[in-house]
């Protein structure tokens, strides 16, 4: 690992596999997050029942289900740190930005892997009519980089708290309600047939946003 | 002397607003929540505005006045904030029928009650100072990343509850002048009280500190 206050394409990196090879070691926070994302999934299903053919309502839900399991385990990432009393020897060998950038990545492979197991089930169990899959995923994936780029910066913070995971819902939804406004409309629009780009465009310009205030920000997020 | 001023201030354009200015047809009694809705508004914009300045300020700074001043500005913001939504879904009880329908304004002001409401619940979640201080400034320089997104991104998709001939009676493109003075005068007014609320609230948090610091 590169010693100092690098953060580097490669410094990145590093965190990032080791993350991924922490993660894998126990499993037990993608377990806890896969757990309850079917656990919603499953209350949205029963409670809703099949809805073929209420695009509008499948879109909104499936948004839902995704802010769910993303509310409940994003804030992992930060929070094994302390929890582990590893986060001060990763800032000895790291910049803030490097670990902040790092973590990014995880949380959008952690988002990933949940929607993998997420995304088909919510299709088959409401009875969906096939979505148009280059929008859907397009969709997806501009989402879920923004649900992760919040939730890096706030897990960040909220690991530094007294309730540590308790608080993180709250203190992020502010920042995830555009991104849910954005996806549903947009989710609601492919399944209708209509355009995607306006929501696409906002989804993309809200990430950068949120990066670029994000990439300002990450420096001053330990200090004792 | 400055709150017997805002006191007396509000108190006479109050009277004037029953007896002096006149009422707009389509809305009959219910214009009065002009004076006070769209004032409690503003101050809730400008103190969310002055919270973000001094928490981006603090981080620049690192002096703890600014935080006593973001803090201020969030706690009184979100008692605006309450003034403005009840009075505005009272409001929108008489004349659109309903409490509430996500109309985009009534987004937009519960939106800035939920990031208020974020960042007091963060305050009260952190003991250390000055820990307290950065963490703070750092999700309220983040949060301000969301306002103009959600105001611009909410409209596209409620609009269909709301056709404009709903919202638009507001009749403020041919406002009475009239209603025009006592509208801009309880503006001031509210402003006004804003201003010295927040400093009554900074001196409090100051002495605070220096309790804590004895």
């Amino acid at each position: 690992m590169p010693s100092g206050g690098s953060s580097s394409a490669a410094a990145v990196w590093a965190i990032l596999r080791k993350e991924c090879r922490s993660e894998w070691r126990t499993r037990y926070g993608l377990n806890a997050a896969l757990l309850f994302a079917v656990t919603t999934l499953t209350s949205v299903s029963f409670a809703a029942g099949r809805l073929s053919d209420r695009t509008d309502l499948l879109g909104a839900l499936l948004w839902v289900v995704l802010l769910f399991a993303a509310l409940s385990s994003l804030s992992h990432a930060f929070v094994r740190e302390v929890e582990g009393h590893t986060l001060t020897l990763l800032r000895l060998v790291a910049s803030p930005t490097t670990i902040a950038l790092g973590k990014l990545l995880f949380n959008l492979v952690f988002l990933a892997v949940i929607e993998a197991v997420t995304v088909p089930l919510y299709l088959a169990l409401m009875g969906a009519p096939p979505p148009r899959w280059g929008p859907f995923l397009a969709l997806l994936g501009l989402g879920s980089l923004a649900l992760a780029a919040a939730a890096t910066l706030i897990g960040a913070v909220i690991s530094q708290t007294r309730g540590r995971g308790a608080l993180f819902a709250g203190v992020s939804l502010p920042l995830m309600l555009p991104v849910l406004a954005a996806t549903v409309s947009g989710t609601r629009a492919q399944w209708s047939g209509g355009p995607i780009a306006a929501e696409a465009r906002l989804l993309a310009a809200y990430t950068t946003a949120l990066l670029a205030v994000s990439l300002l920000l990450y420096d001053h997020l330990w200090e004792d | 002397m400055g709150r017997l001023l805002v006191f007396l201030w509000i108190a006479a354009w109050m009277v004037a607003a029953f007896v002096w200015a006149p009422l707009v047809p389509v809305l009959g009694e219910t214009t009065r929540v002009l004076y006070f809705h769209i004032p409690a508004a503003w101050v809730t914009v400008v103190a969310l505005g002055w919270s973000m300045l001094h928490s981006i300020l603090y981080l620049r700074t690192r002096n703890l006045e600014h935080d006593h001043h973001a803090a201020a500005a969030a706690e009184i913001g979100i008692l605006f904030c309450v003034v403005a939504t009840v009075s505005g879904s009272l409001w929108a009880k008489a004349m659109w029928g309903s409490y509430w329908n996500w109309d985009p304004r009534e987004t937009s002001i519960f939106f800035l009650l939920l990031v208020y409401a974020a960042y007091l619940a963060l305050r009260s979640a952190i003991e250390q100072e000055e820990r307290r201080a950065r963490l703070s400034a750092i999700y309220s320089a983040l949060a301000f990343v969301s306002v103009p997104f959600l105001m611009f991104v909410v409209p596209r998709i409620y609009f269909s509850l709301h056709p404009d001939p709903i919202i638009n009676p507001r009749g403020k493109l041919d406002m009475d002048p009239r209603i025009r003075i006592v509208f801009f005068a309880m503006l001031v007014g509210f402003t006004g009280l804003y201003a010295w609320l927040q400093s009554l609230r900074v001196r409090v948090a100051r002495l605070e500190h220096r309790l804590d610091q004895a």
